[in-house]
């Protein structure tokens, strides 16, 4: 990363950190204070990640890290060092076709303004990883850690049903 | 025109569905695929090249004197561009305009309130800014915000309401008094009315300060052009084209120089965005000092506490007088709504309840009297609703309150009220007209609902008797609620006009604004149409391109549809008050009648034969004698040729009520015209735990009617998050303040938005009634649930507590626990 410190001596401190960001390595010299989500969004161009608190409540910026989802906002990038990071930009297959999740997403309208998707995709696709099957409650807490402000919910569980029947396929 | 995302060609679109209407379909969203594959484009993502960051040093007193503003070390700072005072903005702009600008006080004398982007020698609520640090990014813009040494004298704060309008602290000393605007409305003959009716029922209700909280935060890119001296600002503000004069006349500039574009997607407004003009100031004015494009983030703490993001804070005194046989003859209402320090832009939500003045009720005579105070917190704004949502509460809290000093069925008692189908469409005392509906019907539908719940159901007599003995009282009260759409915009600025004309204003002095809609053929033969409105999440693109699709007779995949920016469109008054899916699907009739005008003026004229031997039909003009069609690309080629693009058409929607007489002495009186009344009774089936004073909703039951549906899909889900953001209002989500003007409420840990665990399953009907009175026979959705659920649920605790005989439990939003708790204590002692 360029902290462009202006060529002071006094510039800020950076670590070079390694992070594979959707199946690609990303080599950077950042600030220890640089939250994850913003390496991605703005060192990785990984828009889709969204940040919506900043701490920790909200979820839009849940993305995976070696498999398990963590809020992007309440870590620094160089805590995420050697790490594998997934994000919903990574889902779609090369030719473009959605992800099981992504389209039980739209066809189901589990989304309206969409800031909060890319979080409850994230987060979903953790929970059916974990269990393929799951029952009303166990998507209630599967999906209570992230905040939708528009759809109300009932179509998020909808949509995570209906991507449990696809994947099983 | 606008750089922002048109839709794409969507693949769910095949050929089966071809020739069948798409209208009435819940055609899934054009704008989906975009933002489920991370690459819609919000305003966080607009990051032009060598773009600066603005962070703002911001108060943390709720009422103080500016001292000193030390920017030195600021300055200092290696990676400090700039530091923006509030003096530095006097020397050069103007204020912010405000709702009420003049005051003038009982005894005469006038006072102005002025409004800056940053404060200079005041500071009147905690999170004001009072200076602007820009920097090469985020991070640095903040460090060097800590740098910016402000030093303040602190004053007493007022932050009550009621205790505001004793006037012992003055927020504005330029108008001495906090009580900025009063009126008291009378309609029918209220004072008889109460004076002959058998009972007065009186009670107080209070709604607290709740708000949208969109899960995007404001977010603005400034860029000053210098060869042009004009400014584009790229933003996430709604109503762009209406609200852009909070822009430029801050700037000084006209509106032509100020071209305000908001994305294709914003995360989420509900209203609460068009208050954001601050932020669009400020990136602009640094943009000008620097050249260079500015960028400015609103964090979440800056949005919570001192973001202009608040709504309605109300104290309500309610007053129905009743006959004996349960007849409603007379309505009072009074309040005082709490402003923060500055009388916003949306100061008129305090009179659009006038539209539903009565909900569903038939009542003659009423009083409509307010207060409005300014106080030592965050200013208003609008919110889903619009000051509606507060009104129907406390109006249906008073009609529950009377049913019981009756000895009334509370339902009964609604039942014989209602407004029935035969009187519609039916003039409310303040003048306003509801379309049509079967009232009894729908408040008869949801009890047959829960009828079923009471036989072996959640609300089975013996499981409630056993529920009861573990502390669990359960009930539910329904009632029919009405969501006033399409507004009408000349009431808009009632406050600011001269009262006592407004009674024989004449009826041709009325402005109304319509619906604007572009469409024009583009050489491949597909369509594009540019909305002029902004859309935060409500599918505007899909329902376009699938009205469009069937009034041409093509595919929705032959049209795309995107936006224009506020210089291109005409001023609008766009997405507010549930008007979209009336005045846009209006338009979209419009357009298409003069796009295939225009298509058969070219082939006729192509043919050298007059038009009335030319028919469009099916994506192609075909000569009467059948002797020859030209397709849409054939026309598009065609028309190329011309001098002048007939292809190219706009057509601007007349509001509905534009042409009914009926609606004459609300236009002219200034009086709020919503000329759509969807409509719904709720059976939320609640569980209150009276020892925690938790409440559960165990399931939400609801019948509702918005007249034709044109995308149920996007029907239900309006429904579905305006009743979730009533059940957070309801239950959840309050900013509270301490004595002193200090919020409490500053993050997403005290400021409580409802997660699925707090949403229960809703249960949705639909009957259709269509509005006579629009084009497609659609009402309005986009506020529903939160007009409607709150008050529901409100009503439902008050029904659940009944055994235990609590005053009014439900008699202030949220309904917290700790609230509940205490009222029940109260009874036991
Ligand atoms: S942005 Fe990370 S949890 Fe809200
Ligand atoms: S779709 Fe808007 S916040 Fe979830």
């Amino acid at each position: 990363m360029s902290t462009d410190s202006t060529g002071s001596d006094d510039g800020p401190v950076t670590e070079e950190i390694t992070i594979t960001v959707n199946g690609t390595d990303v080599t950077a010299a950042v600030e220890p204070r640089l939250k994850l989500s913003d390496f991605l969004r703005y060192e990785c161009d990984q828009h889709g990640v969204r940040v919506g608190c900043e701490h920790g409540v909200c979820g839009a910026c849940t993305v995976q890290q070696d498999g398990r989802t963590v809020k992007s906002c309440l870590s620094y990038a160089v805590q995420a060092d050697g790490a594998e990071i997934e994000t919903v930009e990574g889902l779609a297959a090369e030719d473009g076709s959605l992800h099981p999740i992504q389209e039980a997403f739209h066809e189901t309208h589990a989304l309206q303004c969409g800031f909060c998707t890319s979080g409850f995709v994230m987060a979903a696709k953790e929970l059916l990883e974990e269990n393929p099957d799951p029952s009303r409650e166990e998507i209630e807490t599967g999906l209570a850690d992230n905040i939708c402000r528009c759809t109300g919910y009932q179509n998020i569980y909808e949509a995570v049903e209906r991507a449990a029947e696809r994947m099983e396929e | 025109m606008s750089r922002s995302q048109p839709t794409e060609t969507d693949a769910d679109v095949t050929a089966e569905t071809e020739r069948e209407s798409f209208t009435g379909q819940g055609l899934p969203r054009v704008e989906d695929h975009r933002i489920l594959t991370g690459r819609a484009e919000y305003i966080h993502d607009i990051t032009p090249e060598n773009c600066l960051h603005m962070a703002l040093v911001r108060s943390m007193h709720a009422h103080a004197d500016v001292v000193e503003i030390d920017t030195s070390e600021a300055e200092a700072h290696p990676e400090c561009e700039l530091v923006l005072t509030g003096e530095d903005l006097r020397a050069e702009y103007n204020p912010m305009p405000t709702g009420i600008e003049t005051v003038t006080t009982d005894d005469g004398t006038e006072g102005t309130i002025e409004e800056w982007s940053l404060a200079a020698d005041t500071v009147r609520f905690v999170g004001e800014p009072v200076a602007a640090v820009i920097a090469t990014n985020r991070y640095v813009a903040e460090d060097i915000a800590d740098l910016v040494d402000v030093t303040y004298d602190p004053k007493d704060a007022v932050a009550d309401g009621l205790a505001a309008r004793e006037d012992e602290v003055v927020v504005h000393e330029s108008v001495g008094t906090n009580v900025v605007d009063h009126e008291r409305l009378e309609f029918g003959d209220p004072e008889a009315a109460f004076e002959e009716a058998d009972h007065v029922v009186e009670g107080e209700f209070s709604w607290g300060r709740i708000s949208g909280v969109p899960l995007e935060t404001a977010g603005v890119v400034a860029q000053y052009d210098d060869d042009t001296d004009s400014f584009d600002i790229d933003c996430n503000i709604q109503l762009h084209t209406l609200v852009d004069d909070t822009i430029y006349e801050t700037l000084g500039y006209d509106a032509d120089d100020v071209r305000v574009n908001v994305p294709a997607d914003v995360g989420g407004s509900y209203g609460t965005k068009i208050a954001i003009h601050r932020y669009c100031c400020l990136a602009a004015m640094a943009s000008k000092a620097l050249d260079r494009p500015v960028k400015f983030e609103e964090d979440r703490i800056e949005n919570l506490q001192g973001g202009d993001m608040h709504c309605s804070d109300r104290e309500y005194r309610m007053r129905l007088a009743v006959d004996d046989d349960g007849t409603m003859c007379g309505l009072d209402v009074w309040f005082v709504d709490d402003f923060g320090a500055f009388p916003r832009y949306p100061i008129n939500q305090v009179l659009k309840p006038l539209s539903v003045l009565t909900n569903s009720y038939v009542i003659e005579d009423a009083v409509y009297e307010y207060d409005l105070v300014l106080t030592n917190k965050t200013s208003q704004t609008a919110y889903r609703g619009f000051g509606v949502d507060p009104h129907i509460y406390a109006l249906e809290m008073i009609v529950d309150q009377a049913a019981r000093e009756l000895g009334m069925d509370p339902t009964e008692f609604r039942r014989q009220n209602l407004i029935e189908p035969d009187q519609q469409p039916y003039t409310l005392p303040s003048k306003n007209l509801y379309d049509s509906g079967d009232y009894p019907a729908t408040l008869d539908r949801i009890e047959e609902i829960i009828e079923d719940e009471r036989d072996g159901g959640l609300l089975d007599p013996e499981v409630v008797a056993a529920k009861r003995e573990e502390g669990k009282y359960r009930g539910v009260q329904p009632s029919v609620i009405i969501e006033p759409g399409v507004s009408g915009s000349d009431w808009t600025d009632r406050q600011r006009s001269d009262r006592e004309a407004l009674a024989d204003r004449p009826r041709d002095d009325v402005d109304e604004l319509p619906e604007h809609l572009r469409a024009q053929l583009r050489e491949d033969g597909t369509v594009r149409a540019y909305l002029a409105t902004d859309s935060s999440g409500q599918g505007h693109q899909t329902l376009v391109s699938q009205l469009l699709a069937d009034e041409l007779e093509l595919l929705p995949s032959d049209i795309e549809v995107d936006y224009l920016d506020s210089v291109d469109a005409p001023t609008e008054y766009g997405s507010a008050a549930s008007r979209m899916a009336v005045m846009l699907s209006g338009a979209t009739v419009g357009v298409a009648e003069a796009l295939i005008e225009a298509l058969e003026a070219v082939a006729a004229d192509h043919w050298e034969v007059s038009t009335d031997e030319v028919a469009y039909r099916d994506g192609q003009v075909e000569r009467a004698d059948g002797s020859d069609t030209l397709s849409l690309t054939e026309l598009a080629a065609i028309d190329a040729e011309g001098e002048k693009r007939r292809t190219h058409v706009s057509y601007n929607y007349d509001h509905p009520a534009t042409d009914f007489e009926e609606f004459d002495d609300a236009f002219s009186q200034k009086l709020p015209v919503y000329p759509t009344a969807a409509f719904g009774a709720n059976a939320p089936i609640v569980e209150v735990d009276v020892n925690t004073g938790e409440v559960d909703i165990l399931k939400f039951y609801t019948v509702r009617d918005c007249g034709t549906m044109l995308n149920p899909m996007i029907v239900e889900g309006q429904a579905h998050g305006g009743i979730a953001q009533g059940v957070g209002a309801a239950l959840l989500e309050e900013f509270g303040y301490e004595e002193n003007g200090q919020p409490q409420a500053i993050t997403l840990f005290d400021y409580l938005l409802p997660s699925i665990e707090n949403v229960p399953e809703i249960e949705m009907e639909h009957t259709v009634t269509p509005s006579p009175f629009t084009v497609t026979g659609a009402k309005g959705v986009g506020e529903g649930g939160m007009i409607d659920a709150p008050a529901s649920i409100a009503t439902s605790i008050n029904a659940a507590l009944e055994p235990l005989e609590v005053d009014a439990p439900a008699d202030q939003i949220p309904v917290s626990p700790a609230h509940l708790r205490s009222k029940l204590r109260e009874e036991r002692q």
